[in-house]
């Protein structure tokens, strides 16, 4: 009895496995392929990373004017930031790609190398007015893959009462040194210091990138001394408690929450939090990152770059391009990049934004001093070295690690 | 199974029965004759759920296997011609410093979860088989927790852990205990998360296993104090003896889920820091999905690996149910 | 009698404290979704809303509801589903006792291990060449297979604990198997079908990653993408995102309170009441 049960699950089982199989064959000669967009239909899709602006919004009806214009009708569908990299990668494996692809600039270097995005040789865009140091983001190879929306960086912002409860004179923070000094006066009037977000994600390595910079150190000799002082400047902050445990987890919002109650002198963070801060209800000022032996600085760039995906039906780009130029061109540039908070790309459209608003002066100087992450022909060798980056930061503040180890191994793994 | 009181006959079938879930236990029915209309009224009754089956499951699963068994880079993966390379993303994770602590903290983590969960969860499941005034809702109210999407119940346990303007810590410091960094220390970033788990898990063993109690006669406990037996006796002889099917059922299928198991500990420690809460389950997607430059491949191969150690487990409740039927 | 009382009191008391403990991070969900911008991080956090704003949920009731509306269908749509593929699977399972049945027992559990994503890509793929992309009724299929398995489990369960003399007096009436199945087993289980219909409600109503990569951008999208209106690419409003989840929670939580009676019953009790 048991032998021919035993038989007869291995015949189930047997079957089970044939029908996989034959399942399998069928369903491998699908990927890769699909043409499920059919070519020529009047409808063009737009993704983009800002859920947090619905139908009703600014932007969402300049994208549906700008369709307008070029005579189509445009789908709007916005992902989280975070995901849309990997949804992209997985709509173009389909054959699904967008016409139109707004996304973080830091990215553009990995689609470009999956083959998913257009080059301004096929699409023909006019990428001339672009900053070049934003414009380098999405450059490979001497080619270019898209323009960019906007940019962002970093800055100190401070908390003018806090400092001066403290004594501390702001014109005193030039380097690195006198930065330290300050945070201990703030310290001992019993105020806190500084936070900033060192999280295990990209938003860490961007953080830590003008420190890194401003210590003389290069992303692709992470272990040099260099980058050795700027990670103990951070762990030193910590072990003094001029900056708070919790910057371990902090996102930028979570910083710039802790900044907002006050209770802190300093915080780094960016353009896009300059309207939060003229609500935090004390008097606030923005200072560049000093370098460690003085001077600003280079922060990354942040800001999300417009790109064409490649299609089958390759006569869509036309269209795609006068979407793309229609987003990016002056006036319309403006409007955008007042609403997200960022700087423009081109130099007139800044002048214009200084003009209306004096208070991005600051931001407008260190967005043209700012450099790409993915710049220097980094490319696709920038997310490995991010990752380990960021990987050797949380290793050194958490305490598990000293800070040359961390470095050296995170050196060591990015090759 | 050790019984000291004596069950009456056609309530120990219909508990035994009742726990030999779809595994090959023969069980103690009476042996049915199988005429052939019934087998093809039973495939009839299966063949939904047959198809449903490798529609939906079979193409993941296949994918899954191609992507460990292929050496995909992003340009592959979208244009589609990854060469074959056999197990060669097993050997390179195998080789990754990461692997031993993932493989640790795993095995940590699940069994202390599903050890907690099975505990409170059967604890509270006795507490509230009481029925005093209000358990039915109180006991409705701990299925609360389950309504919150993982986001948020992930969430609201990272600010309540979090080491500067966290309630915790502030409790901590109210009665005098020094603050801990739970999430940002790498000696106490797996407890954190395995205690939020906890927190998820608690409800769904509750409401299995005190369905469980529901089905042990009344008749028994009385007989076994009549018998002279205490509180704790009665727990450990009538109750957990015959909650034994249901709960090697909640443990197994609570295995399953916690080894599942990656929101909470990427959305409260994304597995860090330093690697200090990784599991399988977020190594995983950290190499798959948690960076600008996925590794597939490798991912893939780490997800296989999670797929294996459930089907050896599968494997391992199936040969005890058939051992204690046989029994 | 006095102390029979007492000790019920007691009981009640101890129940009371519990249920608080466990529904703590609930409250403190609450009480984020309370405050105010500027006292997000504050150190220490104040356990009351004290200098509460009901902005969160302003926004949340303008903006949310369809969301919720949404995600009520697909909820009782997989219900619907779930329980109409497993019910049958589990009666043939239990009772019918087919051939190889022990190996599909064994396939579903192993169905359970995927990962969420991996079915996710996999269902991307399908759903665009079927077309079912940004469809309701395609999230519903997906997310049935986050139920499925774990229904036919308490279905097998639950069938195989009905005494076989009800099912051959009807066989004996003279009742085929379909109608054995309908007009005597289903009703039986009635508290099986509750508990199944529970746990596919509650694990769709919280799903993200199917509705993540499936619906996008629909025409109709669940609550939990719903959420993300709220987590911008570079800012988040945390008070409004606990808000949606308090609000999303409300429904769900009625049909619990109301449903835990059968639920109590039901996973693997015995089909006849003594």
């Amino acid at each position: 009895m048991n032998t021919t049960s035993r038989q007869r699950r291995l015949t189930a089982a047997a079957v089970t496995v044939a029908a996989l199989a034959i399942t399998a064959t069928a369903c491998s000669s699908g990927s890769g392929g699909g043409d499920a967009k059919s070519a020529g239909s009047g409808t063009y899709t737009v993704w983009d990373p800002y859920p947090q602006f619905d139908k009703t919004s600014d932007w969402s009806k300049l994208v549906d004017q700008c369709g307008t214009k070029a005579g189509v009708k445009v789908k709007r569908t916005a992902f989280d930031t975070s995901d849309l990299g990997n949804k992209t990668l997985l709509a173009a494996q389909q054959g699904n790609s967008p016409d139109v692809l707004i996304v973080d600039n830091p990215v553009v270097s990995t689609l470009a190398e999956a083959g998913v995005l257009t080059t301004t040789a096929d699409n023909k865009l006019d990428t001339s007015k672009a900053d070049p140091n934003l414009l380098a983001a999405g450059q490979t190879g001497g080619k270019t893959y898209g323009t960019p929306i906007g940019a962002n960086t970093l800055a100190l912002y401070y908390n003018k009462d806090v400092l001066k409860a403290a004594g501390v004179d702001i014109a005193s923070v030039k380097d690195w040194t006198s930065l330290t000094a300050a945070l201990a006066k703030v310290k001992k009037a019993g105020k806190k210091g500084i936070t900033f977000s060192a999280i295990g994600t990209e938003e860490g390595s961007f953080q830590f990138l003008p420190w890194l910079w401003g210590s003389g150190a290069k992303l692709t000799e992470l272990d040099s001394q260099q980058a050795v002082s700027a990670l103990t400047l951070w762990k030193d902050w910590l072990k003094e408690g001029y900056a708070p445990n919790s910057v371990l987890n902090n996102t930028q919002t979570t910083s710039w929450q802790e900044f907002a109650s006050g209770d802190y002198a300093f915080s780094e963070n960016g353009t896009w939090q300059l309207a939060n801060a003229k609500k935090a209800g004390f008097g606030y000022g923005v200072l560049p990152i000093p370098a460690a032996a003085g001077g600003s600085a280079a922060a990354p760039t942040g800001g999300e770059f417009v790109t064409i995906p490649v299609q089958k039906d390759t006569g869509r780009y036309a269209t795609s391009q006068k979407l793309v130029t229609c987003l990016t061109s002056g006036d319309n540039l403006y409007n955008t990049d007042t609403t997200l908070s960022y700087v423009a790309p081109t130099s007139e459209v800044q002048d214009k934004q200084v003009a209306a608003n004096p208070e991005l002066k600051p931001w407008v100087d260190a967005v043209k001093a700012a450099k790409g992450r993915t710049s220097d022909d980094l490319g696709t060798k920038y997310p490995k070295i991010s990752e380990q980056m960021w990987k050797a930061v949380q290793s050194a503040l958490s305490g598990s690690k000293s800070p040359k180890d961390a470095l050296s191994e995170a050196q060591s793994a990015a090759k | 199974m050790n019984h000291t009181t004596k069950l009456p006959d056609h309530r120990s079938e219909r508990v035994r029965s009742g726990a030999a879930i779809a595994a090959s236990a023969p069980g103690r029915t009476i042996k049915r004759r199988r005429p052939a209309s019934t087998q093809w009224a039973a495939w009839g009754f299966l063949a939904p759920v047959t198809v449903y089956l490798v529609l939906f499951y079979a193409y993941p699963l296949y994918r899954n296997l191609d992507l460990s068994l292929r050496d995909y880079t992003v340009r592959s993966f979208v244009q589609g011609d990854a060469p074959f390379t056999g197990l060669a993303n097993y050997r390179r994770i195998f080789d990754d410093p990461t692997f031993a602590p993932a493989l640790l903290h795993t095995a940590v983590f699940t069994v202390v979860c599903l050890v907690f969960q099975y505990a409170i969860g059967l604890a509270l499941a006795v507490f509230f088989n009481q029925n005093f005034r209000l358990s039915a809702t109180l006991r409705a109210l701990f299925l609360v927790p389950w309504l919150l999407p993982l986001i948020v119940s992930a969430s609201t346990w990272s600010w309540m852990l979090n080491s500067e303007s966290g309630v915790v810590d502030a409790v901590l410091h109210a009665v005098g205990i020094a603050p801990v960094n739970w999430l940002t220390s790498p000696s106490w970033s797996l407890t954190s998360v395995i205690i939020a788990n906890v927190w998820i898990g608690v409800p769904f063993n509750l409401v299995v296993l005190y369905s469980g109690l529901q089905s042990i006669p009344a008749s028994l406990y009385e007989a076994a104090a009549i018998d002279g037996a205490n509180t704790w006796q009665r727990f450990w002889r009538v109750t957990f003896p015959l909650l034994r099917p249901v709960s090697a059922i909640t443990l197994l299928l609570g295995l399953i889920y916690t080894l599942k198991v990656f929101d909470i500990i990427w959305i409260m420690t994304k597995g860090g820091p330093a690697d200090s809460s990784t599991t399988f389950a977020t190594w995983s997607y950290q190499l798959g999905f948690g960076n600008l430059l996925p590794a597939f491949g490798p991912g893939a191969a780490v997800g296989n690996l999670l797929v294996i150690a459930a089907l050896v487990f599968g494997l391992v409740h199936v040969r005890v149910q058939r051992k204690q039927a046989l029994s | 009698m006095n102390g029979h009382r007492k000790r019920g009191r007691v009981k009640t008391t101890i129940g009371v404290v519990l249920t608080a403990v466990m529904l703590f991070p609930v409250y403190w969900m609450l009480n984020v979704s309370l405050t105010r911008d500027q006292d997000m991080r504050k150190s220490p956090p104040d356990l009351l809303p004290l200098h509460g704003t009901l902005a969160g949920y302003r926004t949340v009731l303008a903006e949310q509801l369809p969301y919720l509306a949404t995600s009520l269908v697909i909820g009782v749509g997989t219900v619907a589903l779930t329980v109409a593929l497993a019910a049958p699977a589990g009666y043939a399972l239990a009772k019918l006792r087919p051939r190889g049945g022990g190996v599909l027992g064994f396939v579903l559990l192993a169905a359970q291990m995927i990962p969420g994503i991996i079915m996710a890509m996999g269902f991307y793929a399908i759903y665009l060449q079927l077309g079912l992309l940004q469809s309701v009724p395609g999230l519903i299929v997906a997310d049935s297979t986050l139920a499925v398995p774990f229904a036919v489990l308490i279905f097998t369960a639950f069938m195989s604990g009905i005494p076989g003399e009800l099912l051959q007096a009807a066989t004996t009436d003279g009742a085929g198997t379909v109608r054995t199945f309908w007009s005597i087993v289903l009703p039986i289980s009635r508290n099986a079908v509750v508990t199944v219909s529970l746990f596919a409600f509650l694990w769709s109503w919280s799903d993200f990653v199917f509705a993540g990569t499936l619906v996008n951008g629909g025409a109709h999208e669940p609550i939990t993408l719903g959420i993300y209106h709220y987590i911008g690419n570079n800012n988040q409003q945390w008070n409004a995102i606990m808000a949606t989840a308090v609000v999303a929670s409300l429904p769900a939580a009625v049909i619990l309170v109301l449903a835990q009676r059968y639920v109590a019953a039901g996973v693997t009790a015995g089909a006849v009441k003594d």
